[in-house]
């Protein structure tokens, strides 16, 4: 048994960091939740020049073909800032997805160009009713001539903004069964519309009569298209966690500086027990995140059945990072809603991911079916 | 990262080696009652004697030094023993040794070479079974308040005083204890602990009435005892660490019983919950199909994983020598918390079944009935709950800069 990283990965979570720290800085950060640009200008271009997106998508595809595990220590230091941009939903969900369910001249057309960023390929799953379930998939995709023709709405797509490519789950006209269709965002008929209020990254996407060549249906065929993408969303879900880990671990960092600097009544406010305590409920929850999480990432890097892991790491993640941003805000009051500090890219980030993959009381469910209760 | 033992071909082996000696070596006759106050003299010894036998191969304390009657294995082999152990539904070793697990540590870092050649192999053999004596009625939470003395006579001291909440059922040979060795000194500065021959003239253990007798982490202590001190002469060998240097010790005391160390083991309770509820019917289906029921079921499993975590990390930092620092009091403040919360959900699940043993109408053979007492009490041995968060918040440095230091362990 050993639970510590190896050292190529002490070195990688290293150099990570380093970069971050250079390219995204807080300021940078709010810059890019200021203007809800694409996420495709710099810095996200020297993101992806050094390769590292491509950690989950195998060498012989032009990707860095690392473990789950390495995925999780480049994710962990990405949801430190947090960094966004389409590096999970394309290089990890939609490449999976590819690597589950595409025909062989698809794979060799999408992988090597989704791992050097030349391509976004944005996995737009969920609709008006927001429902993770199959039976739910309402966007319609009919033969048209030798094409597809597909209408509909998607909601609460993350990174719709930066794609050049939608990844849409559609229901067969003549089939009616749920298949994978790949969508350019410059087809006619495809409107994207930001989301106001409390989110993060999160887009409408409007698919007006759109035409798409038949080439776009992953695996040639609407049947197993699903499957296809409930094996990448498993792939992905503790990459995911491995995200939020970081970003609790950050959350909790700037607590306890603040806990030591903040000086209120004579004295840093750390030494009051009431805000000893939320530090200490904070960081019990970032390390019950952190343990399921790499525990999951094991089970998958040594082939075992890890379903009930899966499961619980996103049960446990999503509340995690939803909860250690609330402890956060007790600590630092003021000063913690202020946009300028930075705590708030967290806390919004945090009640947009609640959901994505699967909100904690859905896997709570999976979890309780995975067991055979 | 590596979350499982048996990796390699070599420890396969072993641990086909350990399965095969325990089925030859366990008694067929340990019974497991949900209250160990009901462990009997015999049961006790069936205990015992396997923990000799443990010993004698090396396998009672895997870990610890061969030259000081360990088996010198590495942690690896330790998990083995320990999860092989625990498929018996026993623990490592399978006996309340509170004293030896916690003296036997301190004695490693704070004792003489001639001390640990006289102490540690009767504890790593099994030979002797070890009760740990700390509390006072005035000295609880704050340990530093012990007022039981030690005064020096010749080659002696000579011990007054009265520890409560302590020991277990069914006696000790040696109890491993804390003193005050100068009523003059401050405060952690006079402090001075002991290694305690129990049979010497003028100890009375008297049993307490308690709602339990509450976890401390590992075997169940059945009773916990008051125990009287009345001019009990200690040969002054036996003092550890130096006189009025007890705060030291207590320091690597204190770090292994406050959760650093973890364990390894599977909650029994959990599964003896899921299978009750796989079994027994309410409303024409089984329990696990009410929307409710699941949803507190999941609420336990959930919380015993996040408790099985912390545990596997800690026993694998202690181990590995990793550098501790908030984690002990982290994963003793978790099982303590989600054990109380376990509790409730588990009234609820239940019903008024949880709360009997009767063999007619009492849940999962009296184990459910148990932990609703041991719930509640487990709050406070090994340290409070709100204990653990303040060594918490010292080991992270909340509100300073200077983080407070884990004990020194071996």
């Amino acid at each position: 048994m050993d639970l510590s990283l190896t050292p190529e990965q002490e070195m990688l979570k290293t150099a990570v960091r380093g970069f971050i720290q250079q390219e995204y800085p807080k300021e940078t950060l709010l810059e890019i939740a200021a203007e809800e640009q694409p996420v495709t200008a710099e810095p996200w271009q020297r993101l992806v020049a050094t390769g590292w997106l491509g950690i989950a998508i195998p060498q012989e595809y032009g990707g860095e073909g690392g473990s789950f595990t390495d995925a999780g220590v480049l994710f962990e230091e990405l949801g430190r800032g947090p960094v966004p941009g389409p590096h999970l939903s394309s290089c990890v969900l939609a490449a999976s997805a590819i690597l589950e369910g595409a025909t062989e001249e698809q794979k060799r057309q999408w992988l090597p160009a989704l791992a050097r960023g030349e391509r976004t390929l944005v996995p737009a799953l969920n609709e008006g009713s927001y429902s993770w379930a199959e039976e739910d998939v309402q966007v319609v995709a009919r033969q048209d001539g030798g094409g597809l023709r597909l209408d509909g709405t998607k909601v609460y797509v993350f990174d719709a903004v930066s794609a050049t490519h939608l990844l849409c789950t559609a229901r067969s006209e003549e089939s009616n069964e749920v298949g994978l269709v790949i969508v350019p965002v410059t087809a006619k008929g495809v409107a994207i519309r930001s989301l106001p209020g409390f989110t993060w990254n999160m887009y409408e996407v409007k698919l007006d009569e759109v035409s798409v060549d038949q080439s776009s249906l992953i695996g040639s065929s609407f049947a197993g298209g699903w499957d296809a993408l409930q094996k990448a969303i498993a792939r992905t879900i503790p990459v995911m966690c491995a995200y939020q880990v970081g970003a609790c671990q950050s959350v909790y960092e700037l607590s306890v500086d603040y806990s030591r600097t903040r000086i209120q009544f004579g004295r840093p406010i750390g030494r009051f027990q009431r805000v000893e305590d939320h530090i200490i409920n904070l960081v019990n929850q970032l390390d019950a995140a952190r343990w399921t999480t790499y525990e999951t990432l094991w089970k998958l890097d040594s082939g075992q059945e890890a379903t009930d892991s899966i499961h619980l790491a996103k049960a446990v993640g999503s509340a995690a990072y939803y909860q250690a941003c609330n402890f956060a805000h007790e600590v630092h009051a003021g000063v913690g809603s202020m946009t300028e500090y930075g705590l708030t890219l967290h806390t919004t980030a945090s009640r947009s991911l609640y959901h994505y993959l699967g909100d904690p009381q859905f896997h709570r469910r999976r979890l309780a079916d995975a067991l055979s209760l | 990262m590596d979350f499982e033992p048996t990796y390699t071909l070599e420890q396969e082996e072993f641990r086909q080696e350990v399965r095969e000696w325990l089925k030859e070596n366990v008694s067929p006759d340990i019974s497991h009652p949900p209250d160990s106050i009901n462990i009997t003299e015999e049961q006790y010894q069936l205990r015992r004697t396997l923990g000799r036998k443990l010993g004698e191969k090396g396998w009672l304390w895997a870990t610890a030094p061969e030259e000081y009657g360990g088996g010198g294995l590495a942690l690896d082999h330790a998990v083995v023993i320990e999860e092989e152990v625990d498929s018996y539904g026993l623990t490592v070793p399978p006996y309340y040794d509170s004293g030896g697990r916690l003296g036997g540590a301190s004695i490693m870092v704070w004792g003489t070479e001639e001390q640990k050649q006289t102490f540690l192999p009767p504890i790593f053999r099994g030979e002797v079974r070890t009760w740990q004596l700390l509390t006072e009625p005035e000295a609880g939470s704050d340990l530093a308040n012990a007022k039981m003395s030690a005064e020096r006579d010749g080659d002696e001291y000579v011990i007054n005083g009265q520890k409560i909440y302590v020991g277990s059922s069914l006696g000790a040979d040696y109890m491993w204890t804390i003193t005050c060795t100068d009523n003059e000194a401050p405060r952690h500065q006079n402090l001075g602990w002991f290694m305690i021959p129990a049979d010497l003239p003028g100890i009375t253990i008297q049993p307490m009435d308690l709602l339990i007798s509450g976890g401390e982490a590992g075997a169940g202590s059945g009773v916990k005892n008051t125990v009287f001190f009345d001019n009990v002469r200690v040969p002054a060998f036996n003092l550890i660490g130096g006189e009025n240097e007890g705060w030291k010790v207590a320091t690597t005391h204190l770090e292994l019983e406050h959760g650093t160390g973890g364990r390894i083991a599977r909650n029994w309770l959990v599964d003896h919950l899921f299978e009750y509820c796989r079994e027994n019917k309410r409303n024409g289906q089984p329990l696990t199909k009410d929307p409710e029921v699941r949803d507190k079921l999941i609420d336990i499993y959930v919380e015993a994983e996040i408790a099985r975590l912390f545990n596997l990390r800690n026993y694998w930092m202690r181990h590995s020598k990793a550098d501790i620092t908030y984690e002990g009091p982290q994963a003793s403040y978790w099982r303590k918390m989600s054990g109380l919360r376990m509790s409730q959900s588990i009234l609820d699940i239940l019903g008024p079944s949880a709360l009997t043993y009767d063999p007619q109408w009492g849940a999962a053979d009296g184990h459910v009935e148990a932990h609703q007492r041991s719930a509640i009490v487990a709050i406070h041995p090994g340290g409070t709950a709100d204990i653990q968060k303040l060594i918490m918040a010292r080991r992270i440095g909340i509100g300073r800069e200077v983080r407070e230091k884990a004990g020194a362990l071996a």
